[in-house]
């Protein structure tokens, strides 16, 4: 079967010198001739290869577990144009997984060996690294992309781009309308999802399918301790800042652990609670989620084929812990979306409440997930987190009645720093 | 980096200081399936038949999260259609040299710690000598890709005939439709992980320390603060014995009962905001939802190990000796058993000493704590005692570990009998059926196709046969000429002609990733693998299980 391989330079609509003769003998089964089951609007042959091959650009967003995957996917099923963003740098607890970094690349920025992986291993195609984040980079950056593919484990940088895409949705242009493709895994655990901007549901639609992170109380941090855990967190909230002052708790420095691992043992041991380790105090401080390379792989290479088969409609889950159980489904868009709905959300409250109890109702809103909001109306600043001066300036207000402030019926805007956009909040009194 | 070398992660990970850089490179993995699960992937010696996309995919997925060794057995020279799809050849520097070694060396890189051997030979020509088979049959697991047919029906047949036989995990793919197979004999899972009931806290069949501190308990003598902070399990015994003492000893079984009891446990609180309270009422359920075994745990005890391929085996439970297959999981079973009828044990399973945390104060949870672990200390003495007694051959070839991690699980243990590659083909009824089952029409029409698929490149390897109708004759020999053949059996046939030989890179990608998790389990005997076919369709983007 040996063949001696002759380079070609347009042989099957591919113009890219390092293609080769039946480089894309596999891919090329399917993009020659349509299936059952393919798409009427699907044009087989040389034109979507040469578009594929030459035209199309793809952003991957983190070179992290996924975007491994993502990115290694995508050169071998052809696409030659691809831009990665992380602001990470690779840490020894990536190796088991993130297959494009090893032991020497310890510390070394993320998107740069990734992308220099890429183009070593798989030739005639461009890989460009950004080494940063997704915010340093504005519209006129994302409208350059056919694909945007998310390989986050950030809710808020989720949360942006999302909203970011939605905004860049301008209905005169439909080349303004980017699909985003996002997934995360856990364990052997996964899903993935397309978003279409504005015609689909979006991230902020499903917020409230999000597990919300274990918080313990702060009395029983303090008073009860129970479980290792509670241990753990009593030094990293209350006892490091405490010692410490402003000094900044970095869960990536071992000595930090070390010293956070040190404090929980000795109040576990005072409490004759078992179970402190070094992992569990880790796992905890850095809310580690377990991961695995062969789940990474599912989800990822689900997530190219919902760009090349069909468009998924539009939610995928996968459970492999007992056999093997996927589930697809229509998440529905929400008419009250802060970020697509195009509505101001609804709330309904006593007259009597005060500010800051309304403040503390919107930070325990599973739907829209915010911490320290910001209140204004159109004529009124109601309450603001910072700067330092203006949060002076507008303390007072938080005891004061909402209904003294807002008209029933009246719009608050609401920002905060981890929310991507302002949200529009129409009050009613009961 | 060897196990001797790195420190125990048990150890590493409580000692004081930093874990071992071996313990930190695995710590997303152990958090799935600790140190023994990790010490198993350690040991094993994996056999892939075939470098495609798709078996360095799965290659991939193993080797990073670190088994001992893994054996690539394939004749094939690397073609350019290969170097293209592949991402473990070297572009156009691998074309013309043997793929198995090519691959073997790009997936070293991955990991430093695992073995990785080329084999350049053809399986068919391994098969025909003794020494071949004793070599294929030396591996802890076997994987086939796109494997031709009458080659892999001996295969099978041959890892079949033996109970200490390595599983075998058949994966066919062609285009956008997968499915994978996995034959084995008996998978016995102790820690399956599925998140299924907690085990239980007893308040049904309290130990003497629970009883009598419940009993004994003074809630009128509490302080506010220590009436608030009464856990809840002890609420609930307490209630349940009052309940009992006014019901002729018997629980609460009716819904109005239950009610009552209920209500029976609000009349107890002294302040409405007292949370422990709150909990023992929604915690109610354990009053009358726990039955003493598990019914799925009970059907186990009823299982005889396995004598004979495919056989239910006729041995009694004394003959179970250290050669029966998986002979520690079954004594393990059937002292089980014993100690659920044993006079002196408690008529359930063994007690589990994990407690979930519950609104109480750190003096409270410490002692209620000490004595579940107390009480299942001396549950599990009871049970090691009636191991012994019961097997005295297989008891001493026991680790502590093993005991302790089956009767931690007791309450969720599965045991799983496969079956051997291409038995369901025989059947073509059951085929016929499947195929108009619901919900099993697609997944049924799809594995139809791999076998039409797998009968007609066994003649033409290079698919120049496979065509919609010649699909579709081979799938009227298997179901029989009269079924009618639903509109799945083309929307499967339709999409296999169309790319009958294509191994594409991301379902390759997608199947490394799948075969590489039920590998990890079958390694591990942790999670629950898949038992029948798993069939893959990407471009619908499902998954679905037929033919358990
Ligand atoms: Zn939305």
């Amino acid at each position: 079967m040996a063949t001696a391989p002759t380079s070609t330079t347009t042989a099957n609509g591919n113009p890219s010198a390092a293609d080769w003769q039946d480089r894309y003998h596999h891919v090329d089964q399917v993009l020659d001739r349509p299936g059952p089951r393919t798409d009427p609007s699907f044009l087989a042959g040389d034109e979507v290869k040469a578009f594929l091959r030459t035209s199309c650009k793809i952003l991957v967003i983190g070179a992290g577990g996924l975007g491994c995957e993502i990115l290694a996917n995508l050169a071998l099923s052809g696409f030659k144009d691809i831009h990665v963003i992380d602001m990470d740098t690779i840490d020894i607890s990536n190796l088991n997984r993130q297959f494009l970094f090893r032991q020497k690349d310890v510390g070394k920025p993320k998107a740069i060996v990734a992308a220099e992986f890429i183009m070593n291993r798989v030739p005639g195609v461009t890989v460009t690294p950004y080494y940063g984040k997704i915010q340093d980079k504005d519209d006129d950056y994302y409208m350059q992309f056919n694909l945007i593919i998310c390989g986050l484990d950030s809710v808020e940088a989720r949360r942006w781009i999302n909203a970011t895409l939605v905004n860049l949705v301008d209905p005169e242009n439909p080349e303004s309308l980017k699909p985003l493709i996002d997934g995360g895994t856990e364990g052997f655990k996964g899903q993935a999802r397309v978003i279409l901007p504005t015609v689909t549901s979006c991230y902020e639609c499903s917020l409230d399918m999000l597990n919300k992170p274990t918080a313990f109380p702060i009395c029983t941090i303090a008073n009860t301790p129970r479980l290792p855990e509670h241990c753990i967190e009593w030094a990293s909230v209350l006892e490091w800042p405490r010692v410490h002052g402003d000094k900044r708790l970095d869960t990536d420095d071992p000595e930090h652990i070390g010293w956070l691992y040190k404090i929980a043992l000795a109040r576990a041991k005072e409490f004759k609670i078992e179970g402190v380790t070094w992992s569990l105090t880790q796992g905890v401080v850095k809310n580690i989620i377990p991961a695995i390379a062969s789940t990474n792989a599912i989800i990822a290479a689900f997530k190219i084929a919902t760009s090349s088969a069909a468009y998924l409609n539009n939610y995928f889950m996968l459970i492999g812990t007992d056999g093997v159980y996927s589930y697809t489904f229509e998440h529905e868009k929400r008419d009250d979306c802060p970020v697509c709905g195009g509505q101001a959300l609804d709330i309904s409250i006593s007259k009597e409440w005060t500010v800051d109890r309304l403040i503390e109702m919107l930070v325990e809103k599973q739907d829209i997930q915010i911490k320290k909001p910001s209140l204004s109306t159109a004529t009124k600043q109601i309450y603001f987190q910072a700067p330092p001066q203006l949060e002076e300036l507008t303390r007072p207000n938080l005891e004061r009645k909402v209904s003294d402030l807002v008209e029933n019926g009246d719009h608050i805007t609401v920002t905060a720093a981890s929310l991507p956009f302002n949200l529009m909040v129409r009050v009613t009194y009961v | 980096m060897s196990t001797a070398e790195s420190q125990d992660i048990e150890q590493a990970t409580s000692a004081i200081g930093a874990p071992d850089s071996k313990t930190r490179r695995y710590d997303r993995q152990l958090r799935l399936w600790a140190a023994s699960g990790q010490h198993a992937l350690e040991n094993s010696r994996i056999l892939v038949l075939s470098s495609s996309a798709t078996a360095t995919a799965v290659l991939k997925n193993l080797v990073l999260p670190g088994i001992g060794h893994f054996t690539i057995l394939d004749s094939a020279i690397t073609t350019p259609a290969d170097a293209g799809n592949n991402f473990f050849l070297s572009g156009l520097e691998s074309v013309g040299k043997p793929r198995a070694q090519e691959a073997v060396q790009l997936l070293c890189e991955l990991n430093e710690s695992v073995e990785g051997e080329a084999v350049v030979k053809d399986i068919s020509d391994l098969l025909q000598t003794e020494q071949g088979r004793a070599y294929v049959r030396s591996f802890s697991l076997v994987v086939a890709h796109n494997l031709r047919k009458d080659v892999l029906d001996g295969l099978s047949l041959l890892l079949w005939n033996d109970l200490s036989n390595p599983p075998l995990i058949v994966v066919r793919s062609a285009g956008f439709l997968a499915e994978f197979f996995i034959q084995f004999h008996e998978q016995c899972v102790a820690q399956p992980h599925t998140d299924e009931t907690p085990p239980s806290l007893r308040i049904t069949r309290p130990f003497p320390a629970l009883l009598q501190w419940a009993r004994e308990l003074d809630f009128d003598k509490l302080d506010p603060t220590e009436h608030g902070h009464v856990p809840f399990v002890i609420i609930l015994v307490r209630a349940l014995d009052d309940w009992r003492k006014s019901h002729n000893g018997a629980p609460p079984s009716t819904s109005a009962d239950k009610q009552a009891f209920k209500a029976a446990v609000r009349e107890m609180r002294r302040k409405p905001d007292e949370e422990n309270f709150d909990e023992a009422e929604a915690q109610a359920w354990r009053v009358w939802q726990e039955p003493a075994i598990p019914r799925d745990v009970e059907a186990l005890f009823a299982l005889s190990p396995l004598s004979s391929p495919g056989l239910a085996a006729t041995l009694p439970s004394s003959k179970l000796t250290p050669e029966t297959p998986n002979a520690a999981f079954h004594a393990l079973l059937r002292t089980l058993d014993a100690f659920a009828r044993s006079d002196r044990g408690p008529g359930c399973l063994p007690l589990s000493a994990a407690l979930p945390d519950m609104r109480t104060d750190t003096e409270s949870y410490v002692k209620l704590q000490t004595a579940y672990k107390e009480w299942a200390g001396i549950e599990k003495a009871h049970f090691k005692e009636l191991l012994g007694e019961k097997f005295p051959d297989i008891a001493p070839l026991m680790t502590a570990d093993q005991l302790d991690t089956f009767v931690k699980n007791a309450h969720h243990i599965r045991v799983l009998r496969g079956t051997r590659w291409g038995e369901w083909d025989t059947g073509a009824g059951t085929l016929a059926t499947s195929l108009t089952t619901y919900a099993c029409e697609a997944a049924t029409a799809t594995h139809l196709a791999f076998c039409a698929l797998s009968t007609l490149l066994n003649d033409n390897p290079d698919g120049s046969n496979v065509t919609v109708e010649s699909l579709k004759t081979e799938i009227r020999k298997l179901v029989g000429e009269n079924v009618e053949l639903p509109d799945e059996v083309d929307a499967a046939v339709g999409e296999i002609a169309r790319a009958p030989t294509a191994d594409m890179p991301n379902v390759a990608a997608f199947l490394g990733g799948l075969i590489a998790q039920e590998a990890i389990k079958v390694i591990t005997n942790q999670y629950v693998p898949v038992k029948g076919y798993c069939v893959v369709d990407l471009v619908d983007s499902w998954t679905s299980i037929i033919g358990q």
